[in-house]
């Protein structure tokens, strides 16, 4: 599902952020990712959502191979791979509802199609009752449940959680986690990064640490092994 | 075609929520416009006035009273074969006094004088030329020396109507105008341009992180930037609708006042034969502008 293979990112003030990162995973797992802050967690999301482009190696995702994309199609890659965020980025002066419904809207889904289907997936993800809240209404939870529902909203294979229990309470944390394993029994590949210790020994999951742009340690079922977890 | 409504819909709530700067950018562009339509209403008035003007002007040349009337025809023939001569109009003496009294009708000494002297006034020919400006080639016939004889020695040609000098100063103030209402126009076209470009360019800064969440679940550069373009062309839409009924109103409410002064006659019948043309000309002008100045700032402050 999705292929790093000696990838390589050089940032232009000659910062190595990842160097020959070599990463394989399969559909439908479930894996976490975790590094001490600027060990190149970011930029390997930023590389997948096509925010930065790799110096050199090759990625592969769901088929498509990084180095053939051009510049039209960079939206095209983003609608196949739902990405949820430790500050949400919702839009505030719009309801829950209308925050999913964005997703379909910009990918020219019908009026009708984004009616039937943003029901749903509140639904899946518990928040049936709060379509016409605003954000700003919602506790951090629930927002991030909205931010998975949008994320989730145009099925992609993919979905890349950075940090998104990181503005959370333990009770929070813990159901948006739980949310995210249901995601992930239904089919999905998730993506996980996280500094929560706790989170990541409970999940007995695939766990890959990176440090200083390198794999240091990839283990089925693997514990957070960095000083200074949460 | 949905993806474009929905650029559409989005543009136009962007505009409806910074009500305050989409106001004072609309304004600063009805200003525009409605200098734009009135320095081609002046432009225009100014023009037929001129034209009206510069067609009244004729030369008159005075003849002796002791001309034939075949000498007569062969100068009237002569000044016709002048390729700049519109056409030459012969007035007897007698018509020369009647028009000479209607003139000074509320003269009656004038008058009553006239009677003891007989009548002192030549007959003339009063050519009109088809190029005011060159009037010179006439006046050359004139003095050719076959003709020259026939001309009454004390009353050369003159320029009848209005004065040549008072002539070429009504078209140089006329000129001036014009050419300040243009200079006008470009200052306001510039002027609107820059604020529009900084409403924009708020408009991308306080909707940073939307642009971002955009960007995020995966919208094309089009449907990003389509409404920061349409909101921009909004302004220039309302503010062309605002400023053609100002100008109408301005036109025709202001015309009688005007209509002494100048010839606002052929300019009011184009304004009311071709409204839609005048809309959409100021549409055209008020869309291009907006586009125009929200594709710049996003040029500068959007980078996608």
């Amino acid at each position: 599902m999705i292929l790093f293979d000696r990838v390589t990112k050089v940032y232009p003030n000659q910062m190595v952020a990842l160097s020959g990162l070599n990463l394989h995973i399969q559909p439908k797992e479930f894996v976490t990712i975790v590094g001490s802050s600027g060990a190149g967690k970011s930029t390997l999301i930023k590389l997948l959502t096509r925010e930065e482009v790799h110096t050199s190696g090759k990625i592969i995702v769901g088929g498509l191979d990084y180095d053939t994309i051009k510049a039209r199609d960079v939206p095209l890659v983003r609608r196949r791979i739902g990405v949820v965020f430790q500050d949400f980025k919702l839009l505030q002066n719009r309801r829950v509802g209308e925050n999913v419904a964005f997703a379909l809207e910009v990918s020219g889904a019908r009026g009708r199609e984004i009616k039937r289907a943003v029901p749903k997936m509140l639904q899946l993800v518990g928040l049936a009752q709060k379509e016409q809240n605003f954000p700003h209404e919602l506790s951090g939870g629930e927002r991030q449940r909205v931010a998975i529902a949008r994320a989730l909203i145009r099925q992609p294979k993919i979905l890349i959680a950075d940090e998104p229990t990181g503005n959370l309470d333990p009770k929070n944390a813990w159901e948006i986690i739980e949310l995210l394993l249901k995601i992930n029994r239904f089919g999905t590949t998730v993506l996980l990064t996280t500094h929560n210790k706790e989170i990541v020994n409970a999940l007995k999951r695939r766990v890959i640490t990176i440090q200083r742009g390198k794999i240091i340690k990839d283990e089925e079922q693997g514990r957070y092994t960095l000083e200074g977890g949460k | 075609m949905l993806q474009f409504w929905r650029v559409l819909t989005a543009g136009s709530r962007n505009f409806m929520r910074n009500m305050w700067l989409s106001t004072a950018a609309t304004a600063v562009m009805t200003i525009t416009l409605t200098i734009i339509i009135i320095s081609f209403i002046s432009n225009s008035a100014l023009t037929s006035t001129i034209k009206g003007v510069t067609n009244k002007i004729d030369v008159s040349l005075y003849l002796k009273d002791t001309i034939t009337t075949d000498q007569r025809d062969g100068f009237q023939h002569a000044l016709e074969s002048n390729p700049n001569v519109e056409s030459v109009k012969y007035v007897s003496k007698d018509q020369a006094l009647e028009l000479y009294k209607q003139k000074n009708k509320d003269n009656p000494t004038l008058i009553q004088g006239l009677q003891f002297a007989g009548n002192p006034l030549p007959a003339s020919f009063s050519v009109k030329a088809k190029d005011p400006k060159h009037l010179q080639g006439i006046i050359d016939v004139a003095n050719q020396d076959q003709f020259k004889t026939l001309l009454d020695p004390t009353a050369p040609p003159s320029y009848s109507g209005q004065n040549k000098d008072t002539i070429n100063r009504i078209v140089r103030v006329s000129n001036f105008f014009k050419s300040t209402g243009l200079v006008a126009s470009v200052i306001f076209v510039v002027i609107s341009t820059l604020i529009i470009f900084n409403t924009i360019r708020m408009a991308i800064f306080t909707r940073r992180e939307e642009i971002e969440i955009m960007k995020l679940v995966g919208a094309t550069k089009w449907f990003i930037r389509g409404p920061f373009i349409f909101e921009a062309a909004l302004y220039g839409i309302v503010a062309a609708v605002i400023a053609v009924v100002l100008s109408y109103a301005l036109l025709l409410g202001g015309a009688p006042k005007l209509a002494s002064y100048i010839d606002v006659k052929s300019t009011i019948d184009f304004f009311r034969s071709y409204p839609l043309l005048v809309i959409f000309g100021e549409l055209i002008i008020g869309i291009c502008i907006g586009a125009f100045s929200s594709i710049l700032a996003m040029s500068r402050y959007l980078k996608l």
